[in-house]
């Protein structure tokens, strides 16, 4: 980590890449989010908290549009990134996405070869000229997964033959391959063992240099150690935002200092 | 302290069953075994099935033959000798008949075979079918004509019953066909091996004779036609199955319209085939003119019979992809089309042709919509000579043959009839090996 991010980061300088007014997300008859206004910033770990049901991740797929393929959600509000709104009519989602990654719950490489898997993303997006550009962005891709050296002599090998935690890294490293400039991540670490989540959270302090992160988790202590701000949700109401000290230390809202300390949940 | 001891004597021991478990053991002893009954029927009844079908089909593979040496008489073929094609070709098989009839004579007073028949009748142990033979030979090889070459014959069918135990001396009282006279001669040919039975590969490549000899007729031309038909349900069911499937299961908006598809969609699956076929005879034949009796009009019918199959196990291979792998492309920033193209698709292409294999399984057996769209009957044509006739000219299909040839009077057709289920199944388990072995192969690999 260079000096620079810290002092940024520390100084308040950073600017803001998603900014969330009034959304509301309905799921049929079920409102789901009510209300969320939010500012995340550029080159920050954001820590999404709460009970389950919360409608942490529902808003956190707001934010790629993943909703979409859901048909009965429904999207109200403005999320804009770098201010443009990503519901706009003239926003294809299929390009937000290439700007916007993810990584899902639960590790979902696709049943092809490491290399392909990585390779999908800049193939489809047409980033590689050529086959050394692409093997180029692989290795780049797989080094700022941190799994590069477990993989790189077998990049031909099915990605689903890999350990839990190793597939997770794959799927981050393939989020990343498509260059995008965000980094959603849905409750990475809730599939793997304490070795592989460690090296997730090492991995996303990492990733926090070149992308705004944005992490749903369900351990608060993961929050903690991997997010500069946090922000706490409650039955579709995002009930306390803030820097992730002040939210573990001093909690403005009772509800938050409810979860927190395991009287809510 | 009494309480205790009370305590400790009422306590079970684990070594004695309880009633109460003894009688759920029991009735899970009792299930097992009624499963056991049940699937032991099942395959009572398969073997006697199989028993069956062989025992009686399997004659329809050995015929009876007679060789004999047939002096083509140029004086007979070709009166004015100038060996011209077109004069040749005006001999009918009639004509042919007293070669036959020469030769066997010969055949008889060479091996010293004493009869009373003459050579008129001494011919009616010969398949009609053997006057055709030696004028197509005769046609091919006209050069031939002068010399004599050895032929062998198919005997009628009277005579290969005989030999297979179907036809005797007692039942042949009224029958025309044969006489006890001809039966000696038979005995005594073959007491000189002139006369055996052996495979006879015409059955399998053969076309459908008529009824006066059910020796010469084989399953060749009608498996044409299965093949013709199966080509039309290929290129027409699997893509339009397949496309239709994929936009109801990825891209149709769930609504009541896509409700009411889906329905119905099931519903068709269960229509009785010959609905079908009623349908492609209003409306393939009667409305647009297409040939009676074609492949291509049955496999148009076929093709509407086996989509709803198609569909319904393509839909089901779709669904039983994961929606992670959907989500993972989507998520890098794939097209809907591009996450189904890529990998949902060949992820459930085994189980795609799995449904596709045993829905061109059920319409290779399918007989009821082809008897409405006269792919039934005599249909004794040569084998196509391209794509377009194979398609268009008038031909059966494997069960429209079987059943053609189990309505007919003879009971050698009914040998034949057998005979023909003996391919057909062979078709089928060959299809649903190839299925099983599909789905085997490329199980999930997620």
């Amino acid at each position: 980590m260079n000096d620079k991010n810290i002092m940024e980061s520390h100084m308040g300088t950073t600017a803001i890449k998603i900014s969330a007014r009034d959304v509301q997300v309905y799921y049929g008859d079920n409102y789901a989010i009510k209300d969320v206004s939010i500012d995340i910033e550029d080159k920050t770990v954001t820590a999404f908290i709460g009970p389950s049901g919360c409608g942490k991740s529902t808003f956190l797929r707001c934010l790629n549009r993943m909703n979409d393929t859901i048909d009965i959600c429904k999207v109200t509000g403005s999320i804009r990134i770098d201010d443009e709104d990503i519901y706009d009519r003239r926003v294809d989602p299929v390009q937000l996405r290439a700007k916007v990654g993810m990584v899902f719950q639960k590790p979902n490489p696709f049943p092809k070869s490491i290399y392909d898997n990585v390779a999908y993303g800049p193939r489809i997006h047409g980033l590689a000229q050529n086959k050394a550009d692409l093997d180029d962005i692989v290795e780049s891709a797989l080094r700022r997964g941190a799994i590069w050296n477990e993989v790189k002599d077998r990049l031909q090998s099915p990605g689903t033959g890999l350990s839990g935690g190793q597939q997770q890294r794959l799927c981050i490293a393939r989020a990343v391959a498509t260059e995008p400039e965000v980094l959603l991540m849905d409750e990475p670490c809730s599939a793997l063992d304490p070795i592989a989540t460690a090296q997730v959270e090492e991995l996303i302090d990492e990733l926090r240099q070149s992308f705004s992160v944005v992490i749903v988790t369900h351990s608060m202590q993961q929050a903690a150690r991997v997010s500069q701000k946090t922000a706490f949700f409650h039955l579709g109401n995002m009930v306390e935002y803030g820097e992730t000290g002040q939210i573990f230390t001093t909690p403005q809202d009772p509800r938050t200092e409810s979860y927190i300390t395991g009287r809510i949940g | 302290m009494t309480d205790a001891i009370q305590k400790l004597e009422k306590k079970k021991s684990l070594l004695q069953l309880d009633a109460r478990t003894r009688t759920r053991n029991a009735a899970e002893t009792r299930f097992k075994a009624y499963g056991i009954i049940a699937i032991a029927f099942g395959l009572l009844m398969l073997a006697i099935l199989v028993f069956n079908i062989v025992t009686r089909g399997a004659g329809a593979y050995q015929q009876t033959f007679i060789a004999l040496e047939v002096e083509l008489l140029a004086g007979k073929l070709d009166k004015k000798g100038n060996r011209n094609l077109d004069d040749i070709k005006k001999v009918s098989t009639f004509g042919y008949t007293p070669l036959l009839s020469n030769a066997l004579e010969a055949k008889v007073a060479e091996l010293g075979i004493e009869t009373d028949l003459k050579a008129k009748k001494m011919v009616g142990i010969l398949s009609k079918s053997a006057a055709a033979k030696v004028r197509d030979y005769v046609l091919n090889n006209p050069n031939k004509i002068g010399e004599t070459v050895g032929f062998e014959f198919l005997a009628s069918s009277r005579v290969d019953g005989y030999l297979k135990g179907r036809v005797s001396r007692d039942s042949i009282g009224n029958d025309k066909n044969i006489s006890p006279a001809q039966l000696d001669l038979v005995d005594a040919l073959k007491a000189e091996d002139s006369l055996a039975k052996h495979f006879n590969m015409s059955f399998i490549t053969g076309s459908d004779a008529s009824d006066a000899r059910p020796e010469a007729a084989g399953m060749g031309t009608s498996m044409i036609g299965s093949f013709f038909m199966m080509l039309v349900v290929l290129v027409l069911a699997l893509p339009i199955g397949v496309a239709a499937s994929i936009y109801l299961e990825e891209f149709a908006p769930k609504n009541w319209i896509t409700d009411i598809i889906e329905v119905n969609i099931s519903n068709l699956a269960a229509v009785p085939s010959i609905v079908f076929g009623i349908l492609g005879l209003a409306v393939f034949i009667n409305y647009m003119h297409l040939p009676n009796s074609a492949p291509l009009v049955g496999g148009l019918v076929l093709t509407l019979m086996t989509l709803p199959t198609i569909i319904i196990s393509t839909r089901a291979s779709l669904k039983a992809v994961p929606p992670s792998i959907r989500d993972a492309a989507l998520g890098v920033g794939a097209s809907k089309m591009q996450s189904v193209f890529h990998h949902v698709l060949p992820l459930a292409a085994p189980g795609i042709l799995t449904g596709t294999i045993i829905g061109l399984a059920q319409a290779l057996g399918e007989t009821a919509p082809l008897l409405l769209i006269g792919m039934v009957g005599f249909i004794a044509s040569n084998p196509p000579d391209s794509i377009a006739t194979g398609l268009l000219s008038p031909n059966s299909a494997m069960p429209a043959q079987i059943y053609e040839w189990a309505k007919r009077a003879d009971p050698a057709f009914y040998e034949r009839a057998w005979g023909g289920i003996i391919i057909l199944l062979v078709f089928l388990v060959t299809m649903n090996t190839i299925a099983v072995i599909l789905r085997r192969r490329f199980e999930r690999r997620w």
